[in-house]
Parts: structure tokens; sequence; C-alpha cells
């Protein structure tokens, strides 16, 4: 109450008018954006037989973990397996990329050397290019290189296509740091890599951060590229394996709808861990010099 | 051992056609603390980045000691960390994740000196510039003033050969800054370390330096100690710039009245159509005695400016001159004289011909 009663003054919403339209406005936007979550998370606590005439009924309400439990343990498309193949490939297809483009962002920002400019226009018109457009030529490299239906395969695809929009993420973010104190640190003794491990680096950490949230909750989330270079039920990620859930003849929707919380609480989790910085790295990357 | 740096021709352009500075050739003495004093965009900080080697000149070479750490034509370059300098930048630029004990600590870290011995110095610099209390505390809860003083520990940790100065003062408030004059002055004075700071405000340079070099668009105008700067401006620019209240300056016809008046005509060259009148508001007081005034006119103005009072007089309808008051009769509107103790006199391409005293 007194959070609003400070907020109604306020120099940013200014008046009493103008607070109550925000305030209304964002309220329908967050009902709209959580109504769906809600539902699949109460058709996914209850029994089938409760939730067909729609979630809202409440009577009667059985709260149950046993399409949690089914879906994580089910002998033929156990999701316990998908989680963890996620894991082998989102952990290291965030950190390669972020790691790489971090450094290839910084000399992007600060040094001078030839066709620098023609870099990265290229890297920007490869941002543009569409995922179907290049997944023939990508299965056909990996064939090749025997990486098909690896692991290591989607890893190095997952990092590849994340480096040009990290690189040009985190260029503008290091562009905006104030150039003093690197100089300071050039005058102090330090080398270009001790400048940038020490000084840079640490002071960037809202702009890595909020890259490396946004990549995890790509690659977690991408279905294309694992549906067309893993085939092997075994190495199948989350996302391949909630379709399966479906069921063959009719829809399971509470085991399908445990599957679905369970699939983005991870991303959920990562974003809310790392909120502070995330929030900050974009603040910091709209505001101006 | 302090050292001494020669500054050589040196010239900057910044792509396409911007002269910043043009062939300026100094030499500062081992130990001076030195000023370079200029208005905004008057290629003051660019010089500075030159010595300290964040900006290469286009032509000419820095000498320092006796090491030549930049050399355009032969195409030297010593990198800044060779350089043994240490610098204060404007915002001071302290690492804001470390506190003020990592930062001053982190030129010596670079150095990999061994960890008793970082201890030992940052301690140490601390204690001599009174920030001891604050080394566990990070940039954003120390006021301007802690800052500073951080970041000059920084610089004089690693007991460079010259400290470098960019304006230092000017974020600090008015009040502050005095107290942080002296104590950077003391600092030197007691280090005996050749110091050279760059700054817009007149003040700063002459509350510090020992030798003053005033610029211009790249040009250097002169270079001298305060009192030379004051006492003999060699231009109208520099007669202007320097002194507060600023100098009363006139432009005047060589067949003025008031040059008639003042009994000046035999000083001026003749081939000088008109000249310029300078006359310092501390150098000329307004008198009740009418007779035996260089000038006469009305009190328009009388107001404080600091510590002593002074009266804009208007002595012809375009010409008003503020002088120094000390007779407490006159007020406002009141008809005084005006008794000129000193009058700068320039020709008319601006530069110096006499210092009149009367």
């Amino acid at each position: 109450m007194s959070r609003s009663l400070k907020s109604f003054h306020g120099g940013l919403l200014g008046t009493p008018l103008k607070w109550i339209i925000v305030n209304v406005i964002a309220w329908i936007i967050g009902v709209l954006w959580i109504t769906p979550f809600i539902g699949i998370f109460m058709t996914s606590i209850r029994p089938f037989s409760e939730v067909v005439n729609g979630w809202w009924n409440l009577s009667p309400f059985t709260p149950t973990l046993k399409n949690y439990i089914d879906a994580l343990f089910n002998p033929m498309f156990s999701l316990l397996r998908g989680f963890l193949n996620s894991f082998i490939i989102v952990i290291p297809s965030t950190l390669i990329p972020v790691m790489l483009a971090a450094l290839a962002a910084y000399a992007f920002a600060r040094f001078s050397f030839p066709i620098k400019n023609y870099l990265f226009i290229t890297i920007l018109f490869l941002m543009a290019v569409p995922q179907q457009m290049t997944i023939i030529p990508i299965f056909f490299m990996l064939n090749n290189m025997h990486l098909l239906n690896t692991y290591q395969g989607l890893i190095l695809i997952h990092s590849s296509w994340g480096i040009p929009w990290i690189i040009f993420f985190l260029r503008n973010f290091f562009s905006m740091l104030p150039v003093e104190l690197e100089e300071a640190a050039r005058v102090d003794g330090a080398t270009n890599r001790q400048i940038f491990f020490k000084i840079v680096l640490p002071i960037s950490l809202p702009g890595i951060i909020s890259a490396a949230v946004l990549q995890f909750a790509w690659v977690w989330n991408d279905f294309f590229f694992a549906l067309m270079l893993i085939f092997d039920p075994d190495k199948m990620v989350i996302t391949q394996m909630l379709p399966r859930l479906k069921g063959q003849y009719q829809v399971d929707w509470g085991l399908l709808s445990a599957g679905s919380v369970l699939a983005m609480i991870v991303p959920l989790l990562v974003y809310a861990t790392f909120n502070k910085y995330y929030m900050g790295g974009f603040r910091g990357w709209a505001m101006k010099k | 051992m302090a050292v001494g740096v020669k500054i050589e021709n040196v010239t900057k352009v910044f792509p396409p056609k911007v002269v910043a500075l043009k062939n300026i050739n100094i030499e500062i003495k081992p130990s001076e603390f030195f000023v370079i004093l200029g208005p905004s965009g008057s290629g003051k900080t660019t010089l500075l980045r030159i010595i300290a080697g964040l900006d290469v000149p286009t032509k000419g070479r820095v000498v320092i000691g006796d090491r030549v750490v930049v050399d355009a034509d032969k195409g030297v370059f010593v990198e800044p960390r060779d350089r043994n300098i240490g610098m204060v930048f404007q915002n001071w630029a302290l690492y804001p994740h470390m506190t003020a004990y990592d930062n001053i600590a982190f030129p010596l870290k670079i150095k990999k000196l061994p960890k008793e011995e970082i201890d030992r110095r940052v301690k140490e610099v601390a204690e001599a510039l009174g920030i001891s209390d604050l080394l566990d505390r990070k940039p954003a809860h120390m006021s301007g003033g802690q800052q500073q003083r951080v970041a000059v520990a920084r610089a004089l940790v690693k007991q460079p050969d010259i400290l470098l100065l960019d304006e230092p003062f000017s974020n600090l408030d008015a009040r502050i800054r005095v107290t942080a004059r002296e104590f950077v002055r003391e600092i030197q004075k007691k280090l005996g370390i050749t110091t050279i700071l760059v700054t817009h405000d007149q003040a700063d340079a002459f509350a510090v330096g020992d030798r003053v070099m005033v610029l211009r668009n790249g040009v250097m105008q002169q270079l001298g100690t305060p009192d030379e700067l004051y006492g003999a401006p060699v231009n109208v620019f520099v007669a202007n710039f320097i002194g507060d209240p600023p100098m009363n300056i006139f432009q005047l016809k060589t067949i003025h009245p008031i040059i008639d008046s003042l009994k000046i005509k035999e000083y001026i060259p003749p081939n000088n159509e008109f000249v310029y009148i300078g006359i310092r508001p501390d150098e000329a007081i307004a008198i009740k005695d009418l007779e035996n005034a260089h000038l006469k006119g009305k009190v328009v103005i009388l107001k404080y400016l600091g510590s002593r009072k002074y009266a804009k007089v208007k002595v012809t309808d375009d010409i008003s001159i503020r002088v120094l008051v000390e007779d407490e009769d006159i007020k406002e509107d009141s008809e005084v004289g005006i008794y000129i103790r000193k009058l700068h006199l320039f020709g008319s391409d601006g530069k110096r011909i006499d210092t009149i005293r009367f």
C-alpha cells in the first residue's frame, strides 16, 4: 500500500490518472500473459477426469503429482532422459559462443583492423539468415564430419548460430563502457588481455549474463535443429520428447501439461536467478552514452 | 630521481583536417609542476594524451628523461604501460568493481609484485594521502574528493617518473576544490615528482603551477610563471583569458579622446590605426577625487566578487570599466573618478606593446 502511494506521487508516472491507466494496462497484459500458464499448471496437477470440462472448474479439486511422475519416468519416452540431454547440449552451447563472441565483440568495439566494418556488416547479414535455409548444408556438413546424431554436432551448430547475435549484442554493450577505464588500465601497465579480463569483463557482467540467459533459453527451446540433427531416442532433447507424450490415439492432456511445465521451468528458473543482471544488462543497453 | 619532459615540434591532426596541435615545443624541467591551460577545444587534453601515449602525434617527438617515447618521423612508439607514468583522469576512472584498496593495488598487481610489498606500498600511499579508512569501500560509496584522492593514490603507488593530471578538479565543488588544489600541490612538493596538469580554469593553473602554458586552437600563446602571465600577457587572448574578474579590454582608435586623457599616445607605434587597452579590475580603483583621476564616470553596478567590492563605471556611452572600490562612501549612481595603476597596451594585431604604470 505504501509503495503504491509512493508511486502515486512519483514524477515518473506523473498524474494520478496516468498512474491508473498505466496500471490497468500492465495488469491486463500481465493477466493475459499468465493465464495460459495457470491453465497448463492446473491441468498438470489434477487427474484428467477433473479437467475435461475446463481447468477453471475447481470442484472437485484433487491435486496430484501422478502426471509428473508418469512424464518423468515413462519407460517409452523418459522425460528425465530428455532433461539430461537438454542440459548436456545447452550448457556448452551457451558457454562456448558467449566466450568466443565476447572476445570478438571487444575487438569490434575497441580495436581497428583491416576490413573490420565489412566483417561486422557480414555478421549482421548472417543474423538475418533463416534456419530453414541453412539446414540442408548443415545436415550434409555434419554427415561428412560424422557428427550427425551426436551431442557434439548439435552443440557445434547451436554455438555457431549464437555467435553472430552475441557479437552484435556485446559489441554494442562494450562500446557503451567509458573508455577512460581502459585507458587508465593501459597507463597502469595492463596489456590488452589484462584489460579485457580484469576490467572490461567484470564490469560487463550484466551484458554477458543477459547474452548467456538469452542464448540458454534459445537453445533450450530449440526444436528445429534438434529435430533435424538428432534422431536416436536416447539422445533426444526435451523439446523433442514433449510431442511424444501426446499419445498415439488420444491426447493425454495431463501428461502433456506436466511435461510442458517441466520443460519451461528451467528457462524460467534461469531468468529468475539472473533477473538482476539481466534487467541491468538491458537497462544499460537501452541507455545512450 | 625526477625526470624532465621534452616536447619537440609536436603536431596532431585528426583526419580529415582538424589540427588539434600546431608545432608545440616545450621543455618541462625535473620536479616542475607544469600546467597546460586553455579553453575547451584548445588541444590541451590531446597534448597530455600524447605524453601519456594514449594518442600518437602526427609529427614531432616526445622525450621523457633521456628516452624517446614517441617519434612520429622515425616510427618510435613506447606503449603507455612502459612509460612509467601515473595519470589521473577527469572523471577519475576508478574501477567500479574494485574497492579503493584494489584500485590502488592494481598497477602493482599487474607488475606481479610480491603480495607483502603490494600491501605495504598501498598502505603507505593511503596513509600519505589520508585515505586509510576508505580502503575497503567501492568508488560508488565515496565522495568526489575521496575518489580523487584514491585516483591520485593509484597514480602514485607505482612511483612513476611523471604524474599527469587531466582536469582533476573540474568535478569537485568549489569549496573542496580549494583544499584539493592545496593537497595536490603539497603532495607534488613532498615527492618532487614532475607533474603536468591540464585545466581550463585559470584559478587551478595559478594555484598549483610553477609554470603555465596557455594554449589556444592548438597554438601555444604564452609560457611563463603565473606572475609573468598575469603581469605581462603577450596578447589580447591571454590578457582576456587570465585574471578573475576578467580584464577590461577596449578597442580604441588611436585618435580617441581617452588615449589623450590617459597620455599614452607616445607609446603607440605609428602604424597602428587602433589599439587595445587592457585594465585589470584590481589595478584600477574608483575614487571620489575627480581631479587626480585618469577617467571619470558614473557607477552603474556595485557588487562583491569574491572578497572584494567592484564597481562597474560607465565612462562613455559604449565603454564601461569594472574597477576596485575601497571607499565605502561610493554608492550606485555616484560620480567617481578612476585611478589607473597599471595599463596593458596591445597593438591592432592584438600583440602586446607595453605595460604602463602610473
